[in-house]
């Protein structure tokens, strides 16, 4: 339901975007930096990226950080696992205090949190040590919780998709600039006049101030909710404090949440993965030097700064004509053609072609990552940020997973590791068949005949004592506004809600 | 579009040409140099600190003559097998152009067959591993001819320590330190803020 009409003016007239009955924008606008909404987002997606740069700013380096603390191979890689790891139930907890605290303290405080991680980096002198900077680094990557949970409140269903889109593949971008960023500082440092073991030292407090300095950003420009923020709204009672037992219990209880998890652990995982491997395949197989396997591997991760965020606009797209449904459809499709192209990349033997290959899957690894975050909004309301923070993890699981499995020791080569991977994409994305919504649908099914409404299944998350006392408003609203999902010509003819129904619980 | 399609041919043939060329196998060279080095067996050297003395000479008791097209000798520190152990960018390849056995160049000089000596001090950014010395003969294309070093075929003898300098400071460690603490203290700070600020509000 959108404000329109004289009455709301004075409404329409406190945001600098058109804005639903909960205040989130119906539109996106990338190039203004009005708040709350879009100055929101470029807070979100540069301290996002201000992580992704710490977490992978190690890689570019190893070539002399391997010679400074005399690391083998399994050093390397086990760090590398590190660095992912971390982030799995950083993200569940991250997810959690967003629920609880609101996106703008919960990633402000991570990010502070993890700085000193990225500024020990500077004076480690072991393998141990160089493993632990790298795994508390790696938490900031629960950041990607908060933005995605930060544009999903402020954004309404018609553009959620886009938002998230844009904000995690800009933030993804990250782990792709920072294979230039490094090398870049670290030659400027060694110019200055730094012995090289003591440049790259010094390159550390880079990404280490920039993380700091967003965290300043977030916490004195941004905002929780169109309506302001989570401690203010506690206080005045227009929000009340959730429970989060509750909230844990409707998230964990969700199998949609946990099928997300899954399909998210192969696309984003993946891409985690060949963001560490990338570099050594093209340089180990193709014979090029480090600085040019550096360059491919880069692209790849640069190639977020479309891909991603054309996978939200899709979902937007696709969710406005064929609601819940051609989502649903529309990322089964994609992220099992990442999957074939994935095959292909570990079977070409030409660089050319293998440069090609890798390219055409990244965008569509990337935008099904995008899909993803164009269904999750949709799966609770109440535990939005768990069910965040569980995908989010799943990502980094799948990661951690791949790597075991297919890229640690001598088991396969690192071209059959990568058609593995491939073939284990799609399986693993066959379960979104599995996905339902009674009140849309699925991909094989239609909506459910015994009528039930966005309402009910949104509605099932509140006990009836909590309705009482009011603290399901919020969900209403977001259930009134979600009928977007019915596709366009359904909006009409679906059953709407009547007062006096009793709610069935829906799983 | 002949002449772009002759074009292409004449570079791929160059290219060809300059692998067979430029690609020689280590297996293929004669050890006719005879290279000693000042560092005991495991002693370890401390970098930018030591200093390492090399001698070399021709091994005169090959054919005389055979030392006719040799015009350079460039000299190497390279690692011991121990040091090369789960470090495939340390690893030996017969092809010399894809040999990673010696990364750090020590001197490049003309070649005489006897009387040469050379001192160098241990460079700081030289890694902490174990090392031997071999020193290469070049022609006047730079291509390797024979070779000497500094240990036995199996690279197990003569074997020497560097122990690198440290690229950390105090002042780094200082730095690290400070700006944490600044981090944390900062978070802190926010927590108060906003509890105030949210306090005020509802007054």
């Amino acid at each position: 339901m959108e404000i329109t009409g004289n009455a709301e003016e004075s409404h329409q007239n406190k945001f600098a975007l058109g804005v639903d009955s909960e205040h989130k924008a119906t539109e996106f606008k990338l190039f203004s930096f009005a708040a709350p909404h879009m100055r929101a987002f470029h807070l979100s997606w540069i301290s996002f990226f201000a992580c992704f740069v710490s977490t992978f700013a190690a890689p570019p380096l190893l070539p002399i950080i391997r010679d400074d603390l005399d690391l083998t191979a399994t050093d390397i890689g086990n760090a590398g696992i590190a660095a992912v790891s971390g982030a799995v139930f950083a993200r569940i907890a991250m997810g959690t205090a967003c629920d609880l605290f609101g996106p703008r303290l919960a990633s402000a405080t991570l990010t502070l949190l993890t700085a000193p991680a990225v500024y020990f980096t500077s004076i480690s002198n072991s393998a141990v040590s160089f493993l632990l900077v790298r795994f508390f680094t790696g938490f900031s990557l629960a950041t990607f919780v908060s933005t995605q949970f930060w544009m999903s409140s402020l954004f309404s269903g018609r553009v959620v998709g886009t938002a998230n889109g844009v904000a995690g593949g800009w933030g993804n971008l990250g782990g792709g600039a920072t294979q230039l960023i490094m090398p870049l500082v670290f030659d400027l440092i060694k110019h200055i006049g730094a012995n090289r073991f003591t440049a790259w030292r010094i390159a550390f407090f880079i990404p280490g101030l920039f993380q700091t300095l967003s965290a300043f950003g977030i916490f004195f420009l941004g905002q929780d909710l169109p309506d302001g923020n989570y401690s203010q709204l506690h206080k005045s009672g227009d929000k009340h404090k959730d429970n989060f037992a509750r909230v844990f219990h409707h998230a964990v209880g969700n199998y949609r949440g946990w099928i997300l998890a899954l399909t998210y652990g192969y696309c984003f995982g993946v891409e985690l993965t060949i963001d560490n491997i990338i570099a050594q395949y093209f340089y180990d197989r193709f014979n090029v030097n480090l600085n040019t396997a550096g360059i491919i591997a880069a692209s790849f991760g640069l190639a977020n700064i479309f891909s991603r965020p054309g996978g939200g606009i899709l979902s937007d797209v696709v969710g406005k004509k064929f609601g819940m449904r051609g989502r649903l459809w529309t990322l089964w499709i994609v992220q099992t053609l990442g999957g074939v192209f994935c095959i292909l990349l570990g079977k070409v033997g030409s660089l050319s072609v293998s440069i090609a290959v890798m390219l055409i899957f990244s965008v569509f690894v990337q935008a099904a990552c995008g899909l993803t975050f164009g269904v999750i909004p949709f799966v609770s309301s109440r535990s939005l940020g768990i069910v965040s923070g569980m995908t989010g993890a799943g990502g980094n699981v799948g990661a951690v997973l791949t790597q075991v499995i297919f890229f640690r020791g001598s088991k396969y080569s690192t071209e059959t590791g990568i058609t593995l991977m491939g073939v284990m994409i799609i399986c693993c994305t066959s379960v979104i068949m599995l996905i339902y919504f009674p009140q849309w649908g699925g991909m094989f099914c239609g909506p459910s005949s015994k009528g039930t409404t966005e309402e009910d299944y949104y509605m099932s998350e509140w006990t009836s004592a909590e309705k009482e006392k009011g603290f399901h408003r919020a969900t209403l609203k977001f259930s009134e506004n979600s009928r977007t999902e019915r596709g366009i010509k359904k909006v009409e003819s679906a059953p709407t809600p009547t007062p006096d129904r009793t709610p069935n619980t829906y799983v | 579009m002949a002449n772009q399609g002759s074009l292409i041919a004449l570079i791929l043939l160059s290219c060809l040409v300059a692998i067979c060329y430029g690609t020689v196998s280590f297996s293929s060279l004669q050890r006719t140099l005879i290279v000693t080095g000042s560092p005991q067996t495991g002693q370890v050297l401390k970098g930018g600190v030591d200093k390492i003395t090399v001698t070399w000479s021709y091994n005169t008791s090959f054919p005389a003559g055979t030392d006719s097209s040799y015009k350079k000798v460039k000299i190497m520190l390279c690692y011991a097998p121990i040091s090369q152990e789960e470090r495939a960018w340390r690893k030996t390849e017969d092809h010399l152009n894809k040999d990673k056995t010696c990364q750090h160049k020590i001197l490049t000089t003309p070649y005489k067959p006897s009387n040469n000596t050379l001192t160098w001090t241990v460079e700081k950014d030289i890694p902490t591993a174990t090392y031997f010395i071999r020193a290469y003969v070049l022609d006047s294309h730079d291509k390797e001819l024979t070779y000497g070093q500094t240990t036995n075929t199996e690279k197990t003898a003569n074997l020497f320590d560097v122990l690198a300098v440290s690229g950390r400071h105090l002042s780094l460690d200082i730095a690290s330190v400070c700006f944490s603490a600044f981090s944390v203290v900062s978070l802190f700070v926010f927590f108060f803020l906003e509890k105030r600020k949210a306090k005020s509000q509802t007054k």
